[in-house]
């Protein structure tokens, strides 16, 4: 055996350890980096008021402990809370509006209220305010608006299904073309890359506005609008998977003679599938809170309720809707996870 | 340069692969391939021998088509390699290769069955439902090279290194055939799994006739397996013949005097760490 320092490198001159030259850990062109970023952080502080959100901040948090007697952030942020309890669980409608209802035979688990209600009215002779009693009845449903609230839900939840479908469709080809050693003509390659940029680049709720005017307000506009978008994300990883996939596979189906999408099929998606499980669960997440917010310009889906629970200043039942929301991402997150490992285990 | 006479190595005469003057250059000048001519009849297990970086496994690779060449002409029986017939040729062309090659996620039996993968219909490939001949077929291969049910749903990367080449040669086994082209397919096993390997390969291509093309840089394993040994240095066939001529003297061409002393302009570091 021989000796192998000299088996690497033969010509090289022995050094004496002692004249090694070690390298530093960072040379000042990166010291100075971080000074220049310093600088344009302080600079860009003053213009964001970093140093006003640090003092309000600080007041409330003083107000909290009764050091202090209380504070802008406190006032505002208490009133909305306040408003927000208790969440509205239940619904209730005027029995005078619903006029088919049939007293004897009450929809189930609904009950019918008498709220009465005194207001005071000029008695047009005496000139006097007298008390008027206004008798009002309600059919009440416990947990009707709970259940609304469940069923937009699961309206956003099926948005956000084809939306994630739409964008895994539109990107499994854009990722065969975008993908340098699989696409079929570098200007196909350019184009692919484009388009996904593109795509990428148009947030969803400017994506969904103009779909609105074009499909009108509901759910149309919000898939379309969530799927191009996510199209936009996955084409990208899916193609940037493709190309860092390892090679040796696939050359050896090629040497089989197989074509480029069978070799795709059976050497490349085995190696990226978990990947892709991966990012469309993430897509898919996304998806089910962007379609809470896309809602917002009337795409469909609970946040079209939430933003007319808002514009009402229904602050208890915006409470109820994003209670739920919260429940339903942290479920998702939760079997997302699940699916996850089990993929990738 | 030796000249190997066919009547005398191997068993058929009639040639079934058929090289004339490879060339090979790669950017940097050195040639990989440098006038490579040399028949191997029907059936023959052929031994390409020769150190790392002595053009075996680029011979190996412009076979199938994986290596481009710079100039002269491979024929395969009656058929000439060219760009029209280089499909056809990869489907009677299986190969085993160095690192096996696998794809490490997917189960032995799909592994196997991407053997097919160029033959079966799309549908079939894109859905993984190979068709049930295949299926048969796979199990079939898999126990001849001595794997078992239970391997069937195991993640290749889950093998040994030994089952794992097993997995690559049932893959190379799964449609018949003609050739098989081995690429150093015990370089990263150790000396008895390499032997079993070995064995393996030689006997299924016996029973199957098909003709083996495999590179080894292990002297010893070449002359325990081949029926023929071609030599190679620098890009050149040193030798040609059967074990049994392969003498220290041969050997002593083929290994002797390190590439810094003939050639100083060679990648040194790279030939080295190989060695």
């Amino acid at each position: 055996m021989r000796d192998p320092r000299l088996e690497t490198s033969p010509a090289a001159p022995v050094t004496p350890p002692e004249h090694w030259h070690l390298p530093a850990p960072y040379d000042w062109r990166a010291a100075l980096a971080v000074l220049l970023i310093g600088l344009a952080l302080i600079w860009s502080a003053q213009r964001v008021e970093i140093d006003k959100m640090l003092r309000l901040t600080g007041e409330a948090a003083l107000a909290q402990v009764g050091l202090q007697e209380e504070s802008q952030v406190g006032r505002g942020l208490g009133r909305m809370f306040g408003a927000l309890f208790p969440f509205a669980i239940e619904d209730r409608q005027e029995v005078a509006r619903l006029p088919g209802l049939d007293r004897d035979a009450l929809p189930r688990f609904t009950r019918i209220e008498t709220i009465e209600t005194t207001r005071y009215e000029m008695n047009q002779t005496t000139l006097q305010a007298e008390p008027v009693v206004e008798r009002k009845e309600y059919l009440v449903h416990p947990f009707g608006y709970l259940l609304k609230v469940g069923d937009k839900m699961v309206e956003t939840f099926e948005i956000a299904i084809w939306a994630t479908i739409i964008a895994v469709l539109l990107s499994i080809p854009l990722a065969i073309l975008g993908a340098r050693n699989y696409t079929p003509h570098p200007a196909l390659y350019t184009a692919s890359r484009s388009l996904v940029s593109f795509l990428r680049s148009m947030p969803e709720l400017i994506i969904a506005m103009f779909l609105v005017l074009g499909y009108g307000f509901g759910s149309i506009a919000g898939y379309l609008a969530l799927g191009l978008h996510g199209a936009g994300f996955l084409g990208k990883f899916y193609a940037e998977d493709i190309e860092s996939a390892d090679r040796k596979p696939q050359e050896a189906l090629t040497a089989l003679g197989a074509g480029k999408l069978r070799v795709l099929r059976a050497a490349v998606l085995p190696q990226v599938a978990p990947a892709y499980v991966a990012y469309t669960l993430y897509i898919l997440d996304r998806n089910v809170r962007m379609a809470a917010v896309i809602g917002l310009v009337g795409a469909g889906g609970i946040g079209q309720e939430l933003k007319g629970r808002y514009d009402l200043f229904e602050y208890g039942h915006v409470g109820t809707i994003l209670l739920v929301i919260f429940l339903t991402v942290f479920v998702l997150d939760q079997i997302s996870a699940r699916v996850r490992a089990r993929l990738i285990g | 340069m030796a000249r190997a006479n066919p009547a005398l190595v191997g068993g058929g005469v009639q040639p079934h692969l058929s090289f004339t003057s490879l060339v090979r250059r790669f950017p940097d000048g050195v040639r990989a391939l440098d006038d490579v001519s040399f028949d191997v009849p029907n059936g023959e297990f052929c031994v390409v021998l020769g150190r790392s970086g002595s053009g075996k496994t680029t011979l190996l690779r412009s076979v199938n088509g994986l290596t481009d060449l710079d100039g002269g002409t491979i024929r395969m029986g009656e058929t000439e390699m060219s760009r029209a017939t280089l499909r056809a040729i990869r489907r009677r062309v299986a190969m085993v290769h160095q690192s096996f090659d696998l794809v490490e996620r997917a189960s032995v039996a799909a592994n196997v069955l991407s053997g097919a993968v160029a033959e079966a219909p799309a549908w079939r490939v894109h859905l993984g439902w190979y068709p049930d001949h295949l299926r048969a077929r796979a199990c079939a291969v898999l126990h001849r090279v001595g794997l078992d049910e239970i391997h069937l749903p195991r993640r290749a990367a889950a093998l040994s290194g030994g089952q794992q080449q097993r997995v690559g040669i049932a893959r190379a086994l799964l449609l018949d055939p003609e050739v098989i082209l081995a690429d150093e397919p015990v370089a990263s096993l150790d000396p008895a799994i390499s032997r079993e390997i070995l064995t393996l390969l030689r006997d299924v291509a016996r029973e199957r006739g098909a003709t083996v093309l495999c590179s080894l840089h292990q002297t010893d394993l070449a002359r325990e397996f081949g029926d023929r040994i071609v030599g190679m240095r620098h890009g050149r066939v040193m030798f040609d013949g059967p074990p049994a001529r392969f003498d220290a003297a041969a050997e002593a061409a083929l290994y002797e005097n390190t590439p810094a002393v003939v050639s100083p302009k060679a990648p040194v570091a790279r030939e080295r760490s190989y060695a």
